[in-house]
């Protein structure tokens, strides 16, 4: 049985929409993502999960039960802020204590559920601790161990990773996910970064004003984005704009003139996008081979990115397009200057047809 | 010339600019300070030292090294009750303040838009600046026997006296009414003060209202809390409007009292004696009070 | 404002407990204007009917009229005197650094420290005894109300002029410098006006707060030479008609209508 259903939810502030027709159902123990940039109702609505905000319509079900109308302290669900808000005036073991205090759990049990709680992130040793004397990682786990302690049905995760510098945000990306797969805990996590959204969840829901624009596994929505939206966000930067051929689907018409050929791409009627990957497309100062679909174009900037060399090609068709190359330091061609004359070239399998958006 | 040189040569002109700089800032705060010192603390120096002199009915202020003064306010039964009633009405007063600002103050700081509270900041702060004399004389219409209360009541059937006027009662009344803006405006700041998603926190682990009150918010807001009771500590221990006018002539608290010694009486030693005493109750007070919520605070986070 | 609107029955709780007490800080300044206007001759509720007179027997009597405009008059001199004694030395706390600045800081806002009682009382018994040694009356004229004022406006002022200073962006300063403006023009031209709130936050309350000042105009009044306040004080002794009441809405006014006037221009709340 799904662990939660959102149906039709709507959030309306006066006349501006927050959300629109969520609609979805999360399994017992799916860690869910969503993901979108800010104001696409993703907090909105998992504050609505939460209780914080009221729902305008629709209905929350966990467990088989409306919750819709029972206020925060009556769901039972943990929630993980953004800002940890830990208790500034209480230790570390006093605020991992709060929810069993609030659930009336005795002396003993409180005691050694909070040292298991915080054994399991590894900061036993800081149980008398004030917040403020914590580093902002520990302060996150010791947020994740106060919601996990109370065995919530659910764990909302609000952007819980974005005040951490970027080697911790590997670090406990990976540590939320294995404590949420050792648990089996329902877990719906907001982030507005696609990479930690991939890296973690079992499906991810990528949103837009207030609507759900695709949901997916993470490899299904990174490799076959469905809109210029889905496309854009998810780091391609490479649209062009064009038509399906009207007699087959091997052959897409750009707006700029040429025929690409495409092979097992799934046709997306209407107006549409060719969308390439960077790291698709291969670039080189001689003529590609006739398989691959090419353009030409001259190199306007290169950025050296480490192990790979990004390309920003000015086509002929007077459009720009990115291709990544791996450095030559790694066994990659030699670095191709700004002004040469170059072919970009891919096989017809490579892109996708995305909805106009 | 090299670099060097030029380094070494500016080095006294900025030196001497800086020292330029500071030696400006005694000439602008003198002024101020001369004025505070010369019409202030001198004269409350000569008040102390006065109320060490001898009070003669005939010459009126006989210079002397006497504590007969100090001595004469603690021996002296009627002295003691007019301290310990302005004590009690004081105390009174501050924990009526508090118990009716905490909940307003948390009322502007979470539930009004920022227009409605620009509004009601500004209701509440415009008596402030209307003047005690006013104020109070507005609750003697409310609190006499013809006025606006005893006709409110009448309308439920009830003729009786009010018995309002001159008492204790009606000061407190009076005192409360006086004191709450100073309250509500101390908490406010603080209360807006404490991150909204502690709240927010506490409710998800399941914590009601009143229990993120007791536990999250109050504990958090106990500096605030001090300063606002101690500010209204000293206000209304220093009351000079609201205890002469609603109290009246035969109802005596200290500052009232230390006017008619050294204005009406004269007796300007036993005068600076009482207001000596008064501040120095006020010092006491305050002290304990802030001594017993820090003792609170850390019973609070155990 | 927080995106949260659960709760309401306790959201209900805080808005009827909110305008009760409000309410209660409120109402009796209402009543007192309503019944300004009354008729009855003991000053009491309901309405007999409502009439002018009490505005007219104000202005009549001397004490009222007189208090009024010279209240008004030590309130302006004493506030002028409270800028410029307090906005040089706001600036050397705001700006300097330099040992005992705190102590300076505590000197200056003092007069608020010290009930009023005590400070008037002290300046009663220091004027008379310059009086006794000089021969200069200062006690009961006009000099004492300024001097007693002047201490009431000057903490006012640096507090509020110094807070506002503190927020200046020193950059804005150094541009100007950078671009050629030498200090005085530095001075005009970019603090002064970036400081306006504080300046007339504190003008507003060094004024309003010496207009309505009790304790420290008893002991500094004369006869022929009474505050607004003091009158006031001295008819409620004997009387207690819809005088007071007119008395007392004309006041109201005049301190709303600076409050309204100086908040649209000015948001107060900024210069806290």
């Amino acid at each position: 049985m799904p662990e939660v259903i959102l149906e039709k939810v709507a959030k309306h502030y006066g006349q501006v929409v927050a959300v629109e027709d969520m609609t979805m159902n999360i399994a017992d123990g799916e860690f869910i993502a969503l993901l979108g940039p800010s104001g696409c109702g993703k907090t909105t609505t998992l504050r609505m999960l939460g209780g914080f905000v009221n729902a305008t319509r629709g209905r929350i079900i966990v467990g088989g039960k409306d919750v819709t109308d029972l206020p925060p302290n009556r769901r039972n669900m943990g929630f993980v802020f953004q800002n940890y808000a830990l208790f500034p005036h209480m230790t570390v073991a006093q605020n991992v204590a709060f929810g069993l205090k609030m659930r009336s759990v005795g002396k003993a049990e409180t005691a050694d559920r909070v040292r298991k709680a915080l054994d399991r992130v590894r900061l036993s040793q800081y149980a008398d601790r004030l917040p403020q004397q914590m580093s902002g990682g520990q302060q996150q786990r010791v947020a994740l161990a106060r919601a996990l302690v109370i065995e919530p049905d659910v764990l909302l995760l609000d952007e819980p990773l974005s005040n951490l510098d970027a080697a911790l945000r590997q670090e406990m990306k990976i540590e939320i996910r294995q404590l949420q797969q050792s648990l089996g805990l329902t877990t719906i996590f907001v982030t507005h970064d696609q990479d930690e959204a991939m890296s973690t969840s079992d499906r991810m829901v990528l949103m837009s004003n207030g609507k759900i624009e695709q949901v997916g596994p993470p490899d299904e929505v990174y490799n076959f984005p469905r809109s210029a939206f889905a496309a854009g966000f998810l780091g391609i930067p490479n649209l062009l704009p064009g038509a399906l051929g009207n007699t087959d689907h091997a052959s897409y018409h750009l707006d700029s003139g040429q025929v690409i050929r495409l092979a097992g791409q799934d046709p997306v009627p209407g107006a549409s996008f060719l969308a390439l990957r960077p790291d698709a497309i291969s670039i080189s100062s001689q003529a590609p081979s006739k398989n691959d679909n090419m353009l030409a174009g001259r190199v306007e900037i290169m950025t050296y990115h480490g192990a790979a060399v990004d390309y920003q090609v000015r086509l002929d068709t007077g459009a720009m397009l990115t291709a990544r190359a791996v450095a030559p330091g790694l066994g990659g061609a030699p670095v191709l200057h700004q002004g040469t004359p170059v072919w970009l070239h891919w096989p017809p399998s490579a892109g996708v047809i995305v909805s106009k958006h | 010339m090299t670099v060097a040189d030029m380094t070494i040569n500016s080095a006294p002109r900025v030196a001497a600019r800086k020292t330029r700089q500071r030696s400006r800032l005694p000439w602008l705060m003198s002024p101020a300070l001369i004025f505070v010192i010369a019409c202030l603390l001198f004269p409350l120096a000569m008040m102390l030292r006065y109320s060490l002199n001898h009070y003669d009915p005939a010459e009126l202020m006989v210079s002397a090294l006497t504590a007969e003064n100090y001595l004469k306010f603690f021996s002296d039964s009627f002295y003691q009750e007019v301290l310990w009633r302005t004590v009690g009405i004081s105390v009174l007063s501050t924990v009526i303040c508090l118990v009716a600002g905490v909940p307003v103050a948390y009322f502007l700081a979470r539930y009004t838009s920022a227009l409605y509270k620009r509004v009601l900041l500004l209701l509440i702060l415009v008596p402030l600046l209307i003047g005690n004399v006013v104020r109070t004389s507005a609750w003697m219409l409310i609190l006499n026997d013809t006025g606006v209360l005893a006709a409110f009541l009448g309308l439920f059937g009830y003729t009786g006296r009010l018995n309002l006027m001159y008492t204790s009662t009606g000061v407190v009344i009076g005192l409360v009414s006086v004191l709450l803006p100073f309250m509500v405006i101390t908490l406010n700041s603080v209360f807006e003060a404490i991150d909204h998603n502690l709240e927010d926190a506490a409710s998800s682990l399941g914590a009601g209202h009143l229990t993120i009150m007791r536990q999250v918010v109050l504990p958090l807001a106990l500096p605030g809390i001090l300063a606002g009771s101690v500010l209204c500590l000293i206000l209304a221990m220093n009351a000079y409007a609201t205890p002469v006018l609603i109290g009246g002539p035969t109802f005596n608290m200290m500052a009232p009292i230390v006017y008619q010694q050294i204005a009406k009486a004269m007796n300007w030693p036993f005068g600076a004696a009482l207001a000596f005493v008064l501040m120095a109750a006020t010092l006491v007070m305050t002290i304990g009070v802030s001594a017993v919520v820090q003792n609170k605070y850390r019973k609070w986070s155990e | 404002m927080h995106a949260n609107d659960r709760g309401d029955p306790v959201r209900l709780a805080y808005t009827t407990i909110s305008m009760t007490v409000i309410g209660f800080i409120v109402l009796p300044l209402v009543f007192i204007i309503w019944m300004s206007f009354f008729s009855n001759k003991i000053l009491s509720f309901p309405p007999e009917g409502y009439t002018l007179e009490w505005y007219a027997r104000a202005w009549d009597l001397a004490d009222f009229r007189d208090g009024f405009f010279l209240s008004m008059r030590m309130s302006l001199i004493s506030t002028a005197i409270s800028l410029v004694l307090g906005l040089p030395a706001s600036f050397a706390l705001a700006r300097g650094r330099f040992p005992g600045r705190d102590a300076i800081n505590t000197i200056l806002m003092s007069p608020l420290m010290v009930p009023g009682i005590v400070s008037g009382g002290a300046l009663f018994v220091f004027f008379l005894e310059i009086e006794f040694l000089t021969d200069v009356i200062i006690a009961g004229s006009s000099l004492g109300l300024i001097i007693a004022y002047s201490l009431i406006g000057l903490p006012w002022m640096v507090r509020l002029v110094t807070t506002s200073l503190i927020g200046v962006n020193p950059s804005i300063e150094e541009a100007a410098r950078s671009l050629g403006a030498g200090p005085l023009t530095v001075f005009f031209r970019i603090t002064l006006p970036v400081i306006k709130p504080g300046l007339i936050a504190g003008s507003l309350f060094a004024f309003v707060n010496a207009f309505i000042d009790l304790e420290k105009s008893l002991f500094l009044v004369g006869p022929d030479h009474t505050t607004l306040q003091i009158a006031l004080l001295n008819y409620l002794e004997w009387t207690f008609d819809s005088t007071i009441g007119a008395v007392a809405t004309v006041q109201i006014a005049l301190v709303a209508a600076l409050l309204i006037i100086t908040d649209h221009y000015v948001k107060l709340s900024r210069a806290f």
